[in-house]
Order: C-alpha cells, then structure tokens, then sequence
C-alpha cells in the first residue's frame, strides 16, 4: 500500500483522539448499571421468544441496528472525523475511537482477509458479558452480545460501507477468546440528484 | 456579522429543513420551511454538489477534500458535511471569516440531540425509493429543534 508509512502516525492520532474524548468529553454512566440493564433485556426476550435462541440472536441483532444508524451521528459528532478511505483506517477508527468512546475497550484487530476487506476484533473485555454465566440451553446457540454485530453493522451502513457482522466466538460460549468478525460486502454509491447523471 | 439564511440536506440530496431570516432587525421575521424555497434549495443544492465534486477531483492526497465556504459578490456560503452524508448550510455577509464551529455546534448539539436521539422519529426522513435522488419533500418539523435552532443563531442575526 502506498501510504503505509503514515498508517502508525494516523493510528496514534486516532488513539489520542478517542481517549481524549472518552476522557474529557464523554458523560459517564456505571458500567453495572449498564451491564444489568442489557442483561435484563437479553432475559425478557429469551423469555419472550422461548427460548428460542437462533431468534434471540436475531431480534438483538436488529436492535442493535436501529442503535448503529442513530449512534454513527452521534459518533460523527463527537469526533467529526471524514469518511475511511480504506477497510484499514475504518478498523482503526471503530477499535481506538467507537469502542473506546462508547465502552471505554480497545478491541485488537487481527485476522486480516488476503484481500484486506475482512478484519477480526478480539474483546478481551465485553462491558456487556460482565457476571454473565451462559445456561446450559442457551451455551451452544445464544450469541450473548449479538447487539453489538447490530450497532457495528447500522452504523456502517450510514457512512456506505455495506457490511457483514458477526461473532465467530465468544468466552461465554467456552471459547478461548471472543472473536467479532467485519467483512466489507461493498461501498455503497452516494446518491446523486435525478437528472444528474 | 449577519447570516442571511440556513439549510440542512440529507444523503438523499434532500432539502430537510431551511430557515431564512429577512429583517436583519427582528430575529423573527423570514419563513420556515417555505414551499418557495425549494427551487432555491435545489439551485443551492447543485452549486455545492457541483464544487464538492471539483474540490474532490482536485485534491492529491486521498483524504477527503471537502469544502468549507464559497464566496460570491453578495454574500458567503458555509458548508459542513459530514461523513453520513449530512450537509449543513448558512449564508451570511462577509463580517466573519468562518462559521465551521456554529455548523459543527448545530450539527452536534441540536442536530443529534433533538433529533437522532428523538427515537420515536424516523432516522431517515425519505421512507420510500420515490423519496430519494431529490424528490422527498418532508421537512423537520420538531418544535425542540426549531426553538433550541432560532434561540441559537438568534444573537447572529444582528447587523
């Protein structure tokens, strides 16, 4: 890549950014109060849907989708950072500002695709799964966090990167660590007013 | 300083809300999502798409080169975009030279506040295809955003 030389000077700036917002600009709430009120909400709808997980994964999903598409302008607020001009910088910014901004961790990226169009998050810690000990019903199908593949993917969406988003393992599960995976479908077109083109 | 007028489109390269003040004496006077307005809208719409796309052309480097202000004989333009496709706009006279943190304080703390944390209101205002490409004619009409907008660009409305 022609620009890799500038990628570490680019990625320190984008840290420093994200912890200076987290640290300075960001209102704070109790991480258990957080954690409780997702893990409350998680209960009711495997309540809800009987324990039927493979609908549960699906339902956080797409909550988390409705957060994403409202959270990517909060996020562009804050930071008011241009769009991503490749998959590296947009795995850059996602791990050292949103995550960070949002949840105060810093998910390791690594995994890349031959293509660089694909990248693994590692969660060491997930604010979300803190307490959590999965049922035994719930240990081969529910995927815990599956909000956050949501969030991820609405708020893609927003600044035209058509992505697909999902958990490829999870510590809850029994897995040695907890593996997010992001892969670019494709970069949607900016729309252009009728008669334009 | 003086603004003359305001604008907010969306990525569908629609007119989402427009202000336009008329007496510089009363911070009150002017349209609010005017009908009449939307030719202008239009017109001003593709003046900045246009140069949007030159300033893109031109730039070297690949990190987006956006465009802050246009100046004509009568009065300046002001644009912020941001990377979901928003665009804000204000024109005013030529008393000051930027208005990147008023756009970027709008955008951050009555935008996003009033309305993208308004969860029970639609994220997108084009609901179907035939809304998009320019077409859609909703206009923001929450009462919160409006008032916190007015009493916020009120103080530059003075000559």
């Amino acid at each position: 890549m022609s620009n890799s030389s500038s990628m570490p000077a680019q990625a320190k700036s984008l840290k420093h950014a994200g912890e200076d917002i987290w640290k300075n600009r960001t209102e704070k709430v109790n991480a258990e109060l957080f954690t409780l009120t997702y893990g409350a909400i998680v209960s009711q709808l495997c309540t809800d849907y009987e324990r039927n997980f493979q609908k549960v994964n699906e339902q956080l999903y797409s909550m988390g989708y409705n957060i994403g598409v409202r959270l990517i302008e909060d996020f562009l607020a804050r930071t008011a950072l241009p769009r991503c001009e490749n998959m590296v910088s947009t795995s850059e910014v996602v791990s050292k500002c949103a995550f960070k901004i949002f949840l105060n961790i810093t998910p390791q990226i690594t995994n890349w695709s031959h293509e660089k169009d694909a990248f693994s998050l590692i969660l060491v810690e997930n604010p979300l799964s803190d307490f959590v000990e999965l049922p035994m019903d719930a240990m081969k199908q529910l995927w815990y966090s599956n909000i956050l593949c949501g969030v991820l993917r609405g708020a893609l969406e927003m600044v035209q990167l058509d992505c697909d988003v999902w958990f490829i393992s999870d510590v809850l599960r029994g897995d040695p660590q907890t593996e997010l995976r992001i892969k670019l479908n494709k970069v949607l077109k900016d729309e252009i007013p009728i008669g334009e083109d | 300083m003086a603004i003359y007028s305001f604008w907010i489109f969306d990525k569908h390269c629609n007119c989402l809300f427009n202000r336009e003040w008329t007496l510089a004496a009363n911070s009150s006077s002017g349209t609010v999502n005017s009908k009449q307005n939307e030719e202008t809208a239009k017109l001003l719409y593709g003046m900045i798409f246009s140069l949007r796309s030159i300033t893109l052309k031109l730039s070297q480097s690949p990190p987006a080169n956006e465009i802050r202000s246009i100046s004509t004989g009568k009065y300046r333009v002001h644009t912020h975009c941001t990377a979901s496709g928003m665009w804000f706009i204000l024109t005013t006279d030529f008393k000051q030279q930027s208005y990147g943190q008023v756009l970027q304080y709008i955008y951050s703390h009555i935008y996003v506040k009033y309305i993208t944390h308004n969860l029970l209101a639609p994220f997108d205002l084009a609901e179907n295809p035939s809304e998009t490409r320019g077409q859609g004619t909703r206009k923001i009409n929450n009462r919160h955003f409006i008032a916190a907008l007015e009493s916020f660009l009120a103080p530059m409305i003075m000559q």
